[in-house]
């Protein structure tokens, strides 16, 4: 806390002198829009964070191995979109235009990636989409813009089923944000759960600024379902954590979709997070993939001792080492990327991965499950670091 | 004020209108996104002093018209021809100011600042619903018109907006409307409408909100209701309405001017910490020019000029 | 419908009622006294919440302690604001003339800032940290013993300090000022003082409703401004500056938040709250509690 107030401090004092030029080298100049102000900018920390991580563990091998012809360090331009996806558009139209960046990479979340996706194409700049996720992104038009998330809903919609079909479960309750990507979900969810002979015994919805969710609870009690599935973000998570174990949900199967794979999650919960299944596909130890230990041991090292986000950390890492791959094969030209981007195939941390269309093709979506304090992968069984388990009774 | 100076300022007007059209032909990208930015928030701003400068009834949800023309506006997207969409949502929402005014309008001074806060989060929560019953929660609007077109489009209503309030600031109808904000009670027993005067305003300040939402929403390629009725754009008129001062046109072009380029010289030079440097800016404004810039300047050039003579 | 029988859905909607009363108490004071429109609110909600995150992760110090602490730091700022900013701005006829505009403005700023300042010393970053989330039985009632201490010590705090400032001399003072501001300064009444302990206590008291919510949600720079809003829905309900008129109200909207989406349905909720908000407004334009109109 102290070097941050340090690091603060400095930033101040820095605007009153010039900041001297950062590298006397001539390094690949990386662009792109951060919320860090606004409605979603909680959430930026995750992307930027592990952009910074990539900086320092590409800057600290040398820099980009640019197409086999040496090595350049990577400087990034990055601005507050204050969380308006106009802002974005006019951030990276300043970024391409008139701070004349090599490379762009991805803003944050579903809209901004809509908001932008003209002006990389008419730039013709290629951009790694992360941290989007929607069914309607396939409706992108393919040629500047890739999207690495394996968490698209049908997708998840599909394993969610099949993972619920080999617990040997028979009914669920359904809760969801109205927000996009929860509600998309269930559009997909509903149709799978019933063509798989699950019943559906309790479903509810609520808006985004719900305060209290005991009504809902007691009427699931009461309906007694094999599994909950709650499709929420981190603070309609929290009252879920909070008011289930009040009311005793004691469901074998409790997924809470975002917030246990997010560090600060997990410091709130702790053991009561045992048995939890959550949105997520990768861990450190997750096998046949490509510097997952590296990253989350850079990340823990650049700050002090916190896990990445198990989500969004690792999809922004991902598209970050897919840039990397790609200039390391053809070198900077633009056009060049683009089609190395559409026919190579890349190792992640995510493992292998190759694009069809503007999708992700190999990754399936998966499911975490917190066992012991730590997250496990535990769906699909061909990449589960574990089995998964029923939730116990809650520990406290 | 003699005629020819009255012409010549027409001129003036005019030229500069024309200057900010013609740029749309060459002007970066990156300017034109500034300009789109400046004009919009001429537009909702002076819309905004029409109902809220002129009569005193402070609306802190001004966003709702803004939302509502957006998404009245995405739900026809791709049925009828753009331009054909921006003035209908400008129509649509325009009438339901008028079907909503007249109870809302009871209510005054802090009340309606915070009721109308409250009105647009009602809105919002409503659409927010309706989309997620058909699973429509975010609407990619894709293909939209270039920014050169957009741009021009946000300069019509921006001069629209400013000749609006510049003719109701010295209609019959505006003098009514300063009087309800002097003292409502003594209009209403001297035989002013007040109640069909407020309604007027009302739907007057929504209309152009509605079409500059619909534009927007082009803009940014999505619609999707927690941006769509983002309070901080309720907020942002506020702020530059107040800023420039005054009930009258030049009041918000100042505001708005002045706020949108310090804005851009900021982010882009300290994006740490440009935000502090506005709030600073603002709590200095309210503490020595409580009046606005307008306000402010007409006070200094009168001072100067009997110093001069 | 035996669901509305629950004892576990009235306590919930007990917490989430107390909530709305405690922070939205300070809020009716300094409107009340200054007519100031503190859009700021609900920043000092969030700063009680990082100092209360900020003690515990460094002496492992859990809220229930550190809230003081929050209070104490809070009203500081309130000291500091008035003696800074408002002691002038209230006595500056030319922003007297628009103060619910100019405090609007003013307080945005401020809000602004003081997010921003935040943001760049802890980033946005979530926060959070385990504190007291074992489960209390009480009967048939569960609750987390964090929002068991929510609910006790918000309606010790709230109904004690609606009982102070309605029977001390101070509050007295206090509410003589919200009723008429110049004929309590003819009886002579120290405005002067009443004003800066009124930003003193209201903002001390938010800062102490802070720290308890530090526990139920993520700790954000932007966590405020919900809050902020909720108070005022809340205030104008009960009628502006009157404080038992705030408190009964925050007590209400919980009991309607909870009940009401118990019956329609949770996607009703913000609906339900905004919808009847603005429903008595049309058919009370001064509140439920209001006493018709009030004297500048």
């Amino acid at each position: 806390m102290l070097k941050r107030l340090l690091t603060a401090s400095l930033v101040i004092v820095g605007m009153f002198g010039l900041l001297g030029p950062a590298h006397a080298a001539d390094p690949v100049k990386i662009g792109f829009s951060i919320p860090k102000t606004g409605l979603f900018a909680p959430a930026g920390p995750s992307q930027l964070n592990a952009y910074l991580v990539w900086q320092k563990m590409v800057n600290d091998k040398g820099g980009l191995d640019i197409g086999g012809k040496g090595r350049r360090k990577i400087e990034f331009v990055q601005y507050d979109d204050k969380s308006d996806p106009a802002q974005a558009v006019k951030i990276y139209e300043k970024l391409i235009t008139s701070d004349k960046v090599d490379l762009v990479m991805a803003p944050w979340g579903t809209q901004h990636h809509f908001a932008i996706a003209p002006v990389v194409e008419r730039h013709k700049f290629p951009l790694i989409g992360n941290t989007a996720a929607s069914v309607a992104l396939r409706k992108v038009k393919p040629g500047y813009l890739w999207f690495t998330t394996p968490m698209m809903p049908d997708n998840l919609a599909k394993e969610m089923t099949a993972m619920l079909k080999s617990r040997g479960v028979k009914s669920v309750a359904i809760m969801y944000n109205l927000l996009q990507f929860a509600s998309e979900n269930i559009q997909f969810l509903k149709p799978a759960l019933a063509k798989a002979g699950i019943t559906v015994k309790f479903e509810a919805k609520y808006p985004p600024d719900i305060k209290d969710m005991t009504g809902m609870l007691t009427k699931i009690k009461g309906a007694n379902p094999d599994a909950v599935l709650v499709h929420s973000y981190p603070g309609d998570s929290i009252l879920y954590m909070n008011q289930a174990r009040e009311v005793g949900i004691n469901a074998k199967t409790q997924y809470v979709m975002v917030g246990p794979a997010i560090g600060f999650f997990r410091g709130m919960f702790k053991s009561n997070l045992d048995g939890i299944v959550t949105m997520a596909a990768w861990t450190p130890g997750l096998k046949n993939t490509t510097g997952s230990q590296e990253f989350y041991n850079a990340y823990k090292k650049m700050f002090k001792g916190h896990e990445p986000d198990y989500l969004d950390s690792v999809e922004v890492f991902v598209s970050a080492q897919i840039l990397e791959q790609a200039i390391a094969k053809v070198g900077l030209n633009r056009e060049k990327i683009r089609q190395a981007v559409n026919t190579m195939t890349f190792d992640t941390i995510y493992g292998k991965i190759k694009f069809d269309g503007v999708q992700n093709s190999i990754t399936p979506a998966g499911f975490a499950q917190i066992q012991k304090g730590k997250i496990e992968v535990v769906w699909p069984k061909q990449r589960a670091t574990s089995a998964v388990v029923d939730k116990g009774a809650w520990a406290k | 004020m003699n005629n020819s100076s009255n012409s010549l300022r027409f001129i003036g007007i005019g030229a500069v209108i024309a200057i900010f059209g013609g740029l749309s032909g060459f002007a970066s990208e990156y300017m034109l996104g500034i300009g789109f930015t400046l004009f919009m928030y001429i537009a909702l701003a002076q819309s905004w002093v029409i109902l809220s400068g002129m009569t005193g009834y402070i609306s802190l949800g001004h966003v709702v018209f803004f939302g509502s023309g957006a998404y009245v506006f995405v739900l026809m997207w791709g049925l009828v021809p753009v331009w054909l969409g921006v003035a209908l949502s400008g129509l649509v929402v325009g009438i339901g100011a008028l079907i909503i005014g007249y109870p809302v309008l009871r209510v005054r001074g802090p009340y309606f600042v915070i009721l109308s806060f409250g009105l647009a989060e009602l809105v919002k929560n409503l659409v927010l619903i309706n989309e997620a019953r058909m699973y429509m929660s975010l609407r990619p609007v894709f293909g939209a018109p270039s920014l050169a077109q957009l741009y021009i489009a946000m300069l019509v209503l921006a001069v629209a907006a400013t000749g609006l309030t510049y003719w109701v600031r010295r209609s019959r109808f505006g003098a009514g409307l300063r009087s309800i904000r002097e003292d409502e009670w003594a209009a209403e027993t001297i035989g002013i409408p007040v109640a069909r005067l407020k309604l007027i305003a009302f739907a007057l300040s929504g209309i152009v909100p509605a079409m500059v939402g619909a534009i927007f929403i082009m803009r940014s390629g999505i619609f999707q209701p927690g941006d769509a009725f983002n309070p901080i754009v309720s907020f942002t008129i506020v702020t530059m309405a107040i800023i420039g001062g005054s009930d009258d046109a030049p009041g918000p072009l100042l505001g708005v001017g002045f706020l949108v380029i310090l804005q851009e010289l900021l982010w882009a030079n300290w994006p740490e910490i440009y935000m502090i440097i506005l709030g600073i800016l603002l709590i200095s404004f309210v503490l020595f020019a409580p009046s606005g810039i307008y306000g402010w300047l007409s006070a200094n050039i009168s001072r100067s000029k009997k110093n001069a003579a | 419908m035996d669901i509305l029988l629950s004892p576990q859905l009235l306590a919930a909607a007990l917490i989430t009622g107390v909530l709305y009363a405690l922070i939205s108490l300070g809020l009716n004071l300094i409107y009340g006294t200054m007519r100031l429109l503190n859009v700021a609110h609900g920043d000092l909600v969030m700063i009680g919440a990082y100092i209360a995150f900020i003690v515990f992760s460094l002496f492992n110090v859990g809220p229930l302690v550190s809230m003081f602490g929050a209070a104490v730091i809070c009203g500081g700022l309130g000291w500091f604001a008035y003696k800074s900013i408002f002691q002038n701005l209230l006595s500056n006829s030319q922003i007297l003339a628009r103060l619910e505009e100019n405090s609007l403005l003013l307080f945005f700023g401020i809000s602004v800032v003081v997010q921003n300042l935040v943001i760049l010393f802890f980033t946005a970053d979530r926060q959070g940290y385990e504190y007291l989330s074992a489960i209390v039985e009480i009967g048939d009632v569960r609750l987390t013993g964090a929002r068991l201490a929510v609910l006790i010590v918000g309606s010790v705090i709230s109904i004690a300090a609606v009982l102070y400032l309605r029977f001390s001399l101070f509050g007295l003072a206090m509410n003589a000022l919200i009723q008429n501001r110049d004929a309590s300064a003819v009886v002579g009444i120290n405005v002067d003082r009443v004003q800066m302990f009124s930003l003193i206590i209201g903002f001390g008291i938010t800062g102490l409703a802070g720290a308890l919510i530090s526990v139920l949600e993520p700790i954000t720079p932007v966590m405020g401004f919900p809050y902020t809003m909720s108070a005022f829905v809340v205030i104008i309900l009960g009628g502006l500056g009157n404080l038992w008129g705030g408190f009964l109200a925050g007590l209400l909207l919980g009991m309607l938040e909870i009940f009401g989406v118990a019956i329609t349905g949770p996607e009703w909720r913000s609906v339900l709250v905004y919808g009847i908000f603005i429903g008595i407004l049309i058919f009370r334009p001064q509140g439920l509690l209001g006493r018709g109109k009030i004297a500048r």
